[in-house]
């Protein structure tokens, strides 16, 4: 077993806004927060609101393509690993708001997937924050803390 | 209860079609009756919801619950992939979802989506708690794992090179995301038998229960009875011969008493002095150590 890594160490991968990706987006959170020495729930839950984090990036890529474009979408992931903590921040390139829900065409179902991703990703971990990126993006910052106890909520 | 209501939401799916097909029909006059509506709270589900927490009315429950059967196969999807069949969590879903139901509050105002969400995934969630695995790594990616090193091996031998992760993935048919998964993580949380031998420099050496260290009792029993002759050296004398012909010889109080020709009573006295005596010095001793 190696020791534990330097006190913070950061992570990044940028990959295109697209679905085929966000695996790999996971798969990374999949190494990075194993290492922490997070619980296997907590690494699922983890892996949960990156998903959801990339999907509604690249939901807001889709309904905006046609306008919108310019720079080829994607998305950073930079991950801060902290002792107790990693602090997770999506960021894409896609020009047209935050969170924004339309609530347009997809009127007829009974919720909107992407502001359940919200919830789901307020549910699953610590801290979510979603703001504007400097960029003219979206940011959704996640956090969650490593707690010593034995792994519950 | 809730139970029971979810088999109901079964039976109900059937005429769920049917009720959707009607649903356009009755959507409109309740819009126009129902006073949310002002409000601005214009979903078809609030509206019902509303309804339902006037007049009680089981039916109206039941097509609730049968219209956002979509809501809790959309959470529980998310959670598919850790280890349970996805109809259990659908069916343990659709408790939390029959339980926001009968909560929700529906003149606050708010979505009911967004309200049953956390109740729906809490009740997932605590599914996966309650199934307390006897590993941290459910079983299901640990024979993924098993599954995608004999596939490795055959695909290699029949093609004759290494198989790419789609290969793998479609010969144990789960998902190429799964499989690195499986392939990732499954090693790093492989449990390891006790009796195993690890090798070492090709030769195997003694097995990990023979090298994994425990408290050595005797250790710490010799320590503690040094301490305690010193404490019993440190009595006086008649205390000292007290103890050891009660604790060490295990003779009664009144043959002590009549080895030492003193009273009964007077023995009792001297224990107990002797005792506290004793507890003070080891005590004492601890400090000092």
């Amino acid at each position: 077993m190696s020791e534990e890594p330097a006190e913070n160490a950061l992570v990044t991968l940028t990959i295109p806004c697209a679905p085929e990706y966000v695996g790999t987006a996971r798969l990374t959170i999949l190494g990075v927060a194993g290492r922490m020495g997070f619980s296997y729930d907590q690494i699922e839950d983890i892996r949960l609101a990156v998903g959801e984090a990339c999907t509604n990036a690249i939901e807001r890529a889709n309904r905006n393509g046609s306008n919108g474009g310019g720079a080829s979408a994607q998305i950073d992931m930079r991950c801060l690993v902290e002792a107790k903590r990693l602090t997770i921040e999506i960021e894409d390139n896609v020009r047209g708001g935050a969170s924004g829900t339309e609530g347009g065409e997809a009127a007829e179902e009974e919720f909107s997937a992407q502001e359940l991703g919200a919830v789901l990703m307020e549910i699953v971990v610590d801290e979510v924050t979603l703001e504007a990126a400097p960029n003219g993006g979206t940011r959704a910052r996640l956090v969650k803390y490593l707690s010593d106890t034995a792994p519950s909520e | 209860m809730a139970a029971d209501d979810v088999s109901r939401t079964d039976d109900a799916t059937a005429a769920a079609a049917a009720a959707a097909a009607a649903t356009p029909a009755e959507k409109t006059p309740a819009a126009e009756s129902s006073p949310v509506t002002e409000s601005g709270l214009s979903g078809l589900a609030e509206r019902l919801l509303l309804e339902y927490s006037r007049t009680g009315d089981d039916r109206l429950r039941e097509r609730i619950v049968t219209m956002h059967q979509s809501l809790v196969r959309f959470l529980a999807q998310k959670f598919a992939n850790r280890g349970e069949p996805l109809e259990d969590l659908i069916q343990v879903g659709s408790i939390g979802l029959v339980n926001a139901v009968d909560r929700f509050d529906a003149t606050r105002g708010i979505k009911f989506a967004t309200f049953a969400t956390p109740t729906i995934v809490g009740e997932i969630r605590r599914y996966f708690r309650d199934k307390a695995w006897s590993l941290k790594v459910p079983r299901r990616l640990q024979e993924l794992n098993q599954a995608a090193s004999r596939a490795m091996d055959d695909l290699s031998t029949r093609l004759g090179r290494s198989p790419t992760i789609p290969e793998i993935a479609r010969a144990i048919g789960a998902t190429e995301e799964e499989t690195l998964e499986a392939i990732e993580l499954g090693n790093a949380y492989d449990t390891v038998s006790l009796d195993a031998r690890p090798e070492e420099n090709g030769e195997s050496s003694s097995s990990f229960s023979d090298i994994l260290g425990h408290e050595d009792e005797g250790l710490a029993a010799l320590e503690r009875h040094g301490d305690l002759t010193a404490a019993l050296e440190a009595l006086e004398e008649r205390e000292s011969a007290i103890i050891r012909l009660r604790f060490f010889q295990d003779l009664s109080q009144t043959e002590v008493a009549q080895r030492l020709n003193i009273s009964q009573m007077h023995v009792s006295r001297l224990q107990r002095r002797a005792l506290e005596n004793l507890k003070r010095l080891l005590a004492a001793q601890q400090m000092g150590a």
